[in-house]
């Protein structure tokens, strides 16, 4: 059951079609970039919108993804599509690992936890040889004659167009996924999780085990982001996709966007993400630092002003309408 | 209502990412676009060649990066304005002279230190229609920015950055002018053995302190081959390899894994903020090996000097620039000063190196008489360019693509100056070693 599949479909062929309209590699980068972090954006609301457990560490999943497929590309020549389904599978087993001693924590530790075991596992591919540790991992490039799809077997384009496509359709599956998800029995279940465990836990839910299931799934999805962010990027290093950015990226669009919404993600990627690339596009060669002060002023202002997210503004006009408000429902509050 | 409102939000913000994007930055109208016939192209009709310029000019090492902007804004004011004084490359005339003159024109864009972005923007620029790159300083952001013009077939030359990873992948449209860290690595074993046999300084052990990171840990990796592959047999031993984090804030700790290995000499891969956190120690606690030898980083920026003063002096490293050289090299005292104008400091060796990296770039566009990537690579990979401005005086790349003429010597601080102390022929003083005790100086 998804509502509001219109609007979906709307905003999805909207992103299939804009491309179309210009060759230029910039906007289709920001399409490409503004995909992956809205599907980045997905999964982690799963586990903190939905669920109510703030992550810090989503870059972890991210990077072992990327890894992943990069690995067994550079080394056996294998193709990063096997490779993306087996990030998504180790950055489960992982997130599951992680998660039980984790799930322990509440609040501000869960957090912190989070934050940590993403640190120690870049640690752990910084002084790993086989991964080539800090020197990182250059993709190696297929001929520039080689047929489409050649190209589209080991993930290499000579355009940004099937980049584009390609992120559209990890974007609409995880979207219509989390859509599932959100009105179904667990996402209500999630949901009760978030509000108090407490009384979820008197109705017969088990918390511990609903919470897994989000985490899973959550870190199977941003596994794939990472592979195909590691192709797309042809290089790797641990310090790039294990950095806390990445962690503070996914979580500032989406509470930009508003949280615990499956609008949310797109939303503050479309606006996080153009703003950042283009600001930079059109100021950064000056030297001045002064895209990135136009950016964080943009920031501190939607945060100051309406710290619900941008959706929260729609649902002050809808209500002005005499609609039903809405608003990223969810929060990062680390008190329990 | 709520529907259509959220649509309508999504649409604005791609609408303005699409228009924004649309508009290519400093598209100059005066160009037209080349004819392509049997592969060559036709360049007569154009007045302006744009070259891309990838730098860090934000983030940790913006001030680096400003720095380099100004040198490879010297290059061009060099190749665009008349200065049949200045005995370099397309200095004589106005522009191109094979292309009827045409203006060089950087595009300049910043990474910010971050791979992702310098591949956007490589692919920003080669989308631009640049003829061909330069930059990143950063290793880390050179890989995925070549990457990008390697896929595009726009020929990429690298100045400064110096991991030798770069030249291991096999590339076609990237070359690199600095000396790499395994050059670099032979180049310190080298010094040490000359300072053996004729200072007496009886340097046996040698420690590394490396940022990590893939600058650095690769050097510490060119360190452990050299020693075993052939400075072990000469008499040299590995004692320990001390790692930190890029983003450190306090070395004791560092300094004191250091202190107990007891090294005759300290190979440093760290930039200027550790570096300069790294002397301070030193003299904390009293700490003064034989030598301590720097990989192109931190200790070449000449902020080594302004950030320690006397408590900079005796450290050395390999460098492509002195000061002290200027009086013989009237090109180089020349470029020195238009540097200097823009930014009331010396040149340095990185600086330099990234001017280079655009003059070769310009150069090899003026002989291929073309804009064509593949035309400009092959001279390139042919030509032995003429750098008056280096103390080798030229620069040829090898099939890797490195510059295979070492651009580089020895330097030592002494009195505040780097001073080129190795190799002798190029030596403005005799190297300062053993380094003395911090209080007996």
């Amino acid at each position: 059951m998804v509502k509001n599949k219109k609007v979906l479909l709307i905003i999805i062929l909207v992103l299939a079609v804009a491309p179309l309209f210009t060759k230029a590699k910039a906007v289709h980068n920001a399409i490409i970039l503004l995909l992956i972090f809205a599907t980045l954006g997905e999964a982690w609301n799963l586990i903190t919108g939905f669920a109510g457990q703030t992550s810090f560490g989503h870059a972890a999943f991210f990077g072992i993804g990327a890894y992943t497929s990069a690995v067994i590309f550079y080394r056996y020549g294998i193709t990063p599509w096997l490779g993306m389904i087996l990030g998504g599978f180790i950055a489960s087993a992982v997130a599951a690992v992680m998660s039980y001693p984790c799930f322990r924590l509440k609040g501000h530790y869960f957090a912190i936890a989070t934050l940590a075991v993403a640190e120690i596992i870049k640690q752990v591919f910084v002084s790993w040889n086989y991964v080539e540790g800090a020197t990182g991992i250059s993709i190696p490039i297929i001929p520039r004659s080689s047929y489409f799809l050649t190209r589209l077997f080991y993930l290499q384009f000579n355009d940004k167009l099937p980049w584009v496509y390609i992120c559209l359709v990890l974007f609409t599956a995880a979207i219509f996924l989390c859509s599932f998800l959100e009105n179904s029995k667990m996402g209500y279940y999630l949901k009760a999780i978030r509000e108090s465990h407490e009384v979820a836990e008197a109705i017969g839910i088990n918390p511990a085990n609903y919470k897994l299931y989000a985490m899973i799934i959550s870190a199977f999805i941003s596994a794939l982001c990472g592979s195909i962010y590691a192709q797309y990027i042809l290089y790797i290093d641990p310090f790039m996709m294990f950095s806390l950015d990445i962690s503070m990226k996914i979580v500032l669009l989406t509470v930009l966007g508003g949280i615990g919404n499956i609008y949310g993600p797109i939303i503050g990627a479309a606006i996080f993400i153009p703003l950042s690339e283009f600001t930079r596009i059109k100021l950064g060669g000056s030297g001045t630092g002064i895209d990135l002060m136009i950016y964080g002023l943009l920031i501190v202002l939607i945060t100051c002003f309406h710290p619900k997210g941008v959706i929260g503004i729609v649902g002050r006009i809808a209500e002005k309408f005499g609609r039903k408000p809405t608003g990223g429902e969810g929060s990062i509050e680390t008190v329990s | 209502m709520k529907s259509k409102l959220v649509f309508l939000l999504v649409g604005i913000m791609l609408a303005t990412a699409f228009f924004s994007g649309c508009t290519p930055a400093e598209q100059p109208a005066d160009i037209e676009e080349p004819d392509t016939e049997e592969g060559v192209e036709k360049v007569e009709s154009i007045e302006t060649v744009k070259i891309g310029a990838i730098l860090p000019l934000t983030g940790s090492a913006a001030a680096t990066g400003v720095k380099l902007q100004a040198a490879m804004e010297v290059a061009q004011e060099i190749i665009n304005g008349e200065h049949p004084e200045i005995a370099v490359p397309l200095a004589k005339e106005a522009g191109l002279p094979n292309l009827g003159n045409a203006k060089l024109e950087i595009v300049f864009a910043d990474h910010q230190g971050n791979p992702e972005m310098a591949k956007s923007e490589a692919e920003r620029l080669i989308d631009e229609g640049v003829a061909g790159l330069v930059g990143c300083y950063h290793s880390s952001a050179t890989k995925p920015a070549s990457q990008a013009a390697e896929q595009y077939g726009v020929p990429f030359v690298a100045g400064s950055s110096s991991s030798a990873a770069l030249t291991e992948r096999g590339l076609n449209y990237f070359v690199r002018v600095a000396p790499n860290d395994d050059i670099e690595t032979a180049m310190f074993f080298d010094y040490l053995i000359y300072l053996n046999e004729n200072y007496d300084a009886d340097i046996k052990t040698v420690a590394v302190a490396y940022v990590d990171n893939e600058f650095g840990v690769h050097a510490k990796d060119m360190v452990e081959k050299w020693v075993e592959e052939k400075y072990g047999g000469l008499g040299f031993e590995l004692v320990g390899t001390v790692g930190y984090a890029a983003d450190v804030t306090n070395v004791d700790t560092e300094v004191q894994q250091i202190s107990s290995l007891k090294a005759d000499a300290v190979f440093h891969a760290s930039y200027i903020a550790d570096i300069t956190m790294f002397v301070n120690k030193y003299k904390e606690f009293g700490i003064a090996p034989k030598a301590v030898l720097n990989y192109c980083g931190g200790f070449q920026d000449t902020q080594f000097v302004v950030n320690l003063g006397n408590d900079g002096d005796y450290f050395a490293g390999g460098a492509a620039f002195s000061a002290e050289k200027l009086a013989d090299m009237p090109e180089l005292a020349a470029i020195n000063e238009m540097y200097k104008a823009k930014t009331n400091a010396d040149l340095d060796g990185p600086a330099l190196e990234e001017f280079s990296s655009v003059l070769v770039l310009a150069e090899a566009i003026n002989i291929a008489k073309s804009l064509d990537g593949d035309a400009i690579m092959d001279v390139i990979k042919s030509t032995t360019f003429d750098a008056p401005y280096y103390a080798a005086g030229a620069i040829r790349f090898d099939d890797s693509g490195q510059n295979e003429i070492l651009a580089s010597y020895m330097v030592q601080t002494q009195d505040g100056k780097y001073q080129a102390v190795y190799p002798v022929d190029t030596a403005t003083a005799e190297p300062a070693v053993p380094i003395p005790a911090w209080d007996g100086r």
